[in-house]
């Protein structure tokens, strides 16, 4: 079972020095949890996602499959002219735009889901409920090679940097 | 990352974080009050008339309207465009004012983005039922059939149209769903009531609020917003060109789609600041959308109202420039003068010359006079719709074919059933989601509680 040792803190500027302070010692933040997106965190925590590259190439993507069905329609399946335009034509371009929107973003919102491991009807247990209210919770795991002496020097510099309480918890609430 | 300067108190009366939680959850968890049965009960009773009216188009066919072989356009047409543009309120708001990083925007994106879903949903029963049979409806999709395959028209505007629309339905249905999954689990984890922990838990998708969960939830919102904010742009200006690829007097014109977009923002600011209003009312969230907030919706307002007179002056301009005789007789005796020149002067007063009274500090701080110019911005973009639709096809080249157009019962049933469909929306989502992005308020609490209050700036 893995254990948790969880630094409760009211503040987002307290906890974003308290991460400092805990990573300067060597103690390895797992996670941070909070009611909103605390600035500066991610690069802290050296976070990074790929989602952006994603979407990128979902638009491609996009751009190319909208343009082969347009071309093949009206140029390959069933050539007929409309309005004296040529048969591949340059207002194509709107549908392209269009479509291309529509399947980024589709693809970017399942991704995000998929990314997440997010479905409807997920059962969660948070370790601390208040922490989508108005409570920041820093998260160290506590390893098997920690010592006695390693937990309470965790707890000592939680407290020191301004933890309202500190506790141990075996909730599992990211899988 | 790049930050605009903050214009003092956003949130007043120094609330914690908790605070906001519970005021803004405090409406859900109180007993439905009576205001909300009344006008559930008339948007309930507006809707089983538009139904109606919607029963009898079916049975009948199209000749329940009022429309003839000229003015072939009429209210469906007036109201679908109408819809949508109040339907561009919310991805106006929360994506524009994302992207440009305005921070007032957080107490009102969640209420806009929501009028914008009930706005669409309503706007895209008009094509429907227009096609006279609707169980052909699926003829637009461009499908393998047996008949070549003859494929859709691409090129024509009215295909446009079902792309941009159901795109733009997805896409801030999207934005809108992502947005509110951090609030839906803030409910998950205080109610008491079991039932409401289920509901909101599947609502929640599962949300806990750690770091990367955070990281992941702001790019996805970035990433749509950004894709979105053409859509903006686009499907307004896709609209127009149902009109403006056309040759009628008065529709050909170049200045369509950028004249339709700023006029979409336009409804649907001026549909915002109305529901806001009555949103903070009855839930007396003043603390949270301050008189600052209206404030600089109504600048926004008469900026935008600004380039609306702009718009409609340079529409006479070239009338008379262009040197053509059809276009000159449709604005000048068609619409400036003549059998509509109740529909046009009311299209300038509400949309060109009211909103400038924004311009007094005194009105725009004087709440029920913004309420009252708000009205008159929809009543105005409603006759806009109407000037261009009917004046335009009700009077065209030849005088032998020129028809008059007023609309039947089945026709206004249908509009107020949409607007009953709009209200009964509204209502659900008043009483069952959190009005004000949660999250997104407290985000914004701590950097702008220390500085001098947001309506004292100027």
């Amino acid at each position: 079972m893995r254990t948790n040792i969880l630094g409760i803190y009211d503040d987002e500027d307290v906890v974003l020095k308290a991460v400092d302070k805990l990573q300067d010692n060597g103690v390895k933040v797992a996670d941070v949890m909070s009611p909103f997106p605390i600035h500066g965190i991610f690069e802290k925590l050296n976070l990074k996602t790929r989602m952006p590259l994603a979407t990128f190439l979902y638009g491609t993507f996009g751009v190319i499959v909208v343009f082969a069905f347009l071309y093949w329609t009206s140029v390959v399946s069933y050539p007929l002219k409309f309005g004296g335009k040529p048969l591949n034509t340059l207002s194509f371009i709107i549908i392209i735009f269009v479509l291309t929107i529509f399947i980024g973003t589709l693809f970017t919102f399942l991704t995000y889901f998929i990314r997440e491991k997010m479905y409807p009807g997920k059962e969660v247990t948070l370790p601390v409920p208040e922490s989508t209210n108005d409570k920041f919770v820093i998260v160290v795991s506590k390893t098997e090679e920690m010592t006695d002496m390693d937990v309470k020097n965790i707890n000592k510099l939680m407290k020191e940097s301004g933890a309202v309480e500190i506790k141990e918890s075996d909730v599992n609430y990211n899988s | 990352m790049y930050n605009t300067r903050v214009r003092g108190v956003l949130i007043k009366g120094n609330k914690s974080y908790s605070d906001i939680t519970h005021e803004v959850l405090r409406p859900m968890n109180d007993k439905t009050p009576m205001w909300w049965w009344v006008t559930a009960f008339l948007a309930t009773g507006a809707l089983f008339w538009g139904v109606w009216g919607f029963y009898n188009t079916i049975t009948t066919g199209i000749g329940a309207w009022g429309l003839n072989n000229n003015v072939a356009w009429g209210w469906a047409i007036i109201n679908f465009v109408w819809w949508i543009g109040i339907g561009h309120a919310g991805t106006a708001f929360s994506i524009f004012l994302l992207i440009v990083r305005q921070k007032w925007r957080t107490s009102i994106n969640r209420a806009a983005e929501a009028m914008t879903i009930f706005a669409v949903m309503a706007a895209g029963l008009f094509p429907l039922i227009h096609m006279g049979r609707i169980w052909d409806g699926f003829f637009i999709f461009p499908y393998w059939n047996t008949r070549g395959p003859l494929w859709d028209n691409f090129n024509s505007p009215l295909f446009w149209d079902v792309v941009a629309i159901s795109t733009y339905f997805m896409a801030s249905f999207a934005f809108w769903y992502i947005g509110m999954i951090p609030d839906f689990a803030t409910i998950r984890e205080r109610t008491a009531s079991k039932i409401k922990r289920k509901i909101y838990g599947v609502l929640s998708f599962g949300w806990i609020g750690n770091a990367k969960g955070w990281l992941r939830f702001e790019t996805a919102a970035i990433l749509l917003g950004g894709m979105a904010a053409p859509l903006v742009v686009s499907v307004h200006s896709i609209v127009s060109m149902d009109f403006s690829v056309s040759v009628i007097p008065g529709w050909h014109t170049t200045i369509f789609p950028p004249y339709f977009v700023v006029g979409a923002i336009f409804s649907g600011f001026g549909m915002v600041l109305t529901l806001m209003i009555i949103l903070r009312k009855v839930y007396r969230f003043k603390d949270i959308v301050t008189d600052g907030h209206f404030d600089a919706v109504a600048r926004i307002l008469t900026f935008i109202s600004l380039i609306m007179a702009t718009a409609y002056l340079t529409e006479l301009f070239m009338a008379w420039y262009s040197g053509n005789e059809y276009e000159l007789f449709t604005f000048m005796q068609n619409r400036v003068t003549g059998d509509y020149t109740f529909a046009y002067w009311t299209m300038i007063t509400c949309n060109a010359i009211i909103p400038q009274l924004f311009w007094f500090k005194k009105i725009r701080k004087n709440i029920p006079m913004v309420f009252i110019i708000s009205i008159f911005i929809n009543i105005g973009m409603w006759f806009e719709r109407y000037v261009i639709v009917v004046t335009s096809l009700s009077k065209d080249f030849l005088p032998a074919t020129w028809a008059t157009y007023s609309p039947t019962i089945t026709e206004i049933a249908i509009f107020v059933g949409t607007i009953g469909l709009f209200l009964l929306g509204v209502l659900m989502f008043f009483r069952f989601v959190p009005t004000i992005a949660i999250s997104e308020v407290k985000s914004v609490l701590k950097e702008t509680t220390t500085l001098k209050s947001f309506t004292d700036e100027d």
